[in-house]
């Protein structure tokens, strides 16, 4: 891969500002979407920017993601594409969510051109709303050594923080202090640098190899958080014990980018029974809980909208019982990615595995049958 | 195995292949457990996923699908989506623990009435070996 080199004046944020008030200059674009401080300053919103002077202040590289950037992106979009040149900003996952949603044609991505950066991960929002100053410290001081210590769950065993998807991408990975690379993944990034007299060739050999050994890193340690989850998750009795303090506000529903349905199944009058079925239903068990239906929702969520899951951990951010959700999607998207070959976000021209379909894939699902078999007893007839 | 229990058995079967099956079977005067309960569904690609949750968390200890052999579908390509639901119902329920094999998929012809009762009573053997479903007498599912 090749790419250019970007020298850091003071910080890297004031860097990533100014380059993007000299591409206004450059009339390369015309408006960018970047997230930036609430007033009230414990928080960030994404913000469509077309005048100038409100860049001052944005944090390209926020500690928190309140506002998942696919839903920003599909809500800027959903009524026809945008007429004028948009940079937008945003983590590996929001990309990738973003590419899901043109999949499931929720969004058009003409004219947006994405911006993606070598991800340390998050700080967990609830964590990060109690004390913002402070955590502010925490994120800048992690984000520095590359130490995933406080951040959420899901991004410490994220491997997909480096994302090829977009069409320029800031490395910070393996550069020399005071560096950046600019890496164009596509042909808009290329004219991009172009633009700026950049030289796009330089050989990026050592973010390269700082990326992979990050990957196998984070690889591993997957494995053993997904391992140490597994023992608290695996089977009926751990699975409903975890599930249990589920208050059916459908907040992770809510908030999933992938999740796009206007009205949820979930939500709808086919989900909604009368009087008699919950009281033959509890005859039978003894007891029903009240609402009841938390696992079929979870389950059923996940039949949905699994294939496409990027496990970006909003829903964990969401939910206000601490269900480990996001870790519970991420171990079940691994396994169900794995068996549909599919990897949400990799490629934008990959089409959705609900939509395709072969006589010859996925055979091992299908239950063989022999004419010999022999009856164990005979059958209550 | 437990000679007292008699689980309790969904059959989703598509109405041009699967139901085929079962009345070839009568036509025959072949005779499937009675524990099983058959259920058809116009093709087995309009069988949704929460459906089979359905049956499998709230009371069935067994689900079978059955749907045209591969190149049969009246709907061109039914039965491969369906075949593409399990496998994602099927990851999902592994990868938490649960019993995936309490679900299965098995293609059933019209004319097939001895593969229809054979399929049945494998299951029904199968899953009197297993035991009941532990999710059905769940109350807080």
């Amino acid at each position: 891969m090749r790419g250019s080199v970007l020298p850091i004046e003071n910080n890297l944020e004031e860097t990533i500002l100014n380059f993007i008030k000299e591409a206004f200059d450059k009339k390369c674009i015309e408006a960018v979407i970047l997230p930036k401080r609430i007033p009230s300053g414990d928080s960030f919103a994404y913000l469509l920017i077309k005048d100038k002077s409100i860049l001052e202040g944005a944090s390209p590289f926020p500690p928190v993601i309140p506002v998942q950037g696919a839903k920003a992106i599909s809500s800027l979009t959903r009524q026809g594409s945008v007429k004028k040149k948009i940079l937008a900003i945003m983590h590996p996952c929001e990309i990738r969510a973003t590419i899901e949603l043109f999949k499931l044609k929720q969004t058009t991505l003409n004219n947006l051109i994405f911006m993606s950066y070598d991800c340390p991960g998050v700080l967990p929002l609830s964590d990060y709303l109690e004390n913002p100053d402070e955590n502010d410290q925490t994120f800048l001081a992690a984000q520095q050594k590359w130490d995933s210590k406080d951040m959420r769950p899901v991004c410490k065993i994220c491997t997909e923080f480096s994302a090829p998807a977009s069409d320029l991408h800031i490395g910070q990975l393996g550069t020399d202090e005071g560096k950046i690379f600019l890496i164009p993944n596509s042909s808009v990034g290329k004219e991009f640098l172009n633009a700026f007299g950049l030289n796009s060739d330089v050989p990026l050999d050592e973010w390269e190899a700082e990326v992979e050994k990050l990957k196998k890193e984070r690889e591993n340690n997957k494995k053993d958080a997904q391992e140490k989850l597994k023992t608290k998750v695996e089977g009926p009795e751990n699975l409903l014990e975890t599930l249990s303090s589920c208050i059916t506000c459908h907040n992770c529903m809510r908030v999933c980018p992938v999740c796009y349905c206007r009205q949820c199944y979930f939500d709808s009058d086919a989900f909604k029974f009368p009087p008699d079925n919950f009281i033959s239903k509890s005859e039978k068990k003894g007891s029903i809980r009240l609402p009841s239906d938390t696992l079929i929702f979870h389950l059923g969520r996940m039949s949905h909208m699994i294939h496409s899951c990027v496990s970006c951990g909003t829903c964990e951010d969401a939910c206000p019982m601490d269900i480990p959700i996001a870790q519970i999607f991420n171990l079940v998207a691994d396994k169900t990615q794995q068996v549909l070959d599919y990897k949400p976000g990799r490629n934008i021209e990959e089409p959705l595995p609900t939509v395709t379909y072969q006589e010859e894939e996925l055979q091992e699902f299908e239950k063989p049958y022999s004419e010999t078999y022999i009856k164990v007893e005979e059958t209550n007839v | 195995m437990n000679k007292n229990f008699t689980p309790k058995i969904i059959y989703f079967m598509c109405n041009w292949c699967g139901t085929g099956g079962a009345e070839s079977a009568s036509a025959h005067h072949l005779y499937y457990p009675e524990n099983v309960l058959p259920y058809r569904v116009n093709c087995t690609g309009s069988l949704s996923t929460v459906l089979i949750l359905r049956a499998f968390i709230d009371g069935a200890d067994g689900v079978i699908i059955s749907g045209c052999h591969p190149g049969d579908c009246h709907y061109e390509d039914g039965n491969f989506r369906e075949r593409k639901r399990v496998a994602t119902i099927k990851s999902i329920i592994e990868s938490l623990g649960l019993e995936e094999d309490r679900i299965w998929f098995r293609y059933v012809a019209h004319g097939e009435g001895k593969r229809f009762v054979d399929t049945t009573t494998e299951f029904n053997d199968y899953i009197k070996k297993i035991g009941p479903n532990p999710l059905k007498e769940r109350s807080d599912t």
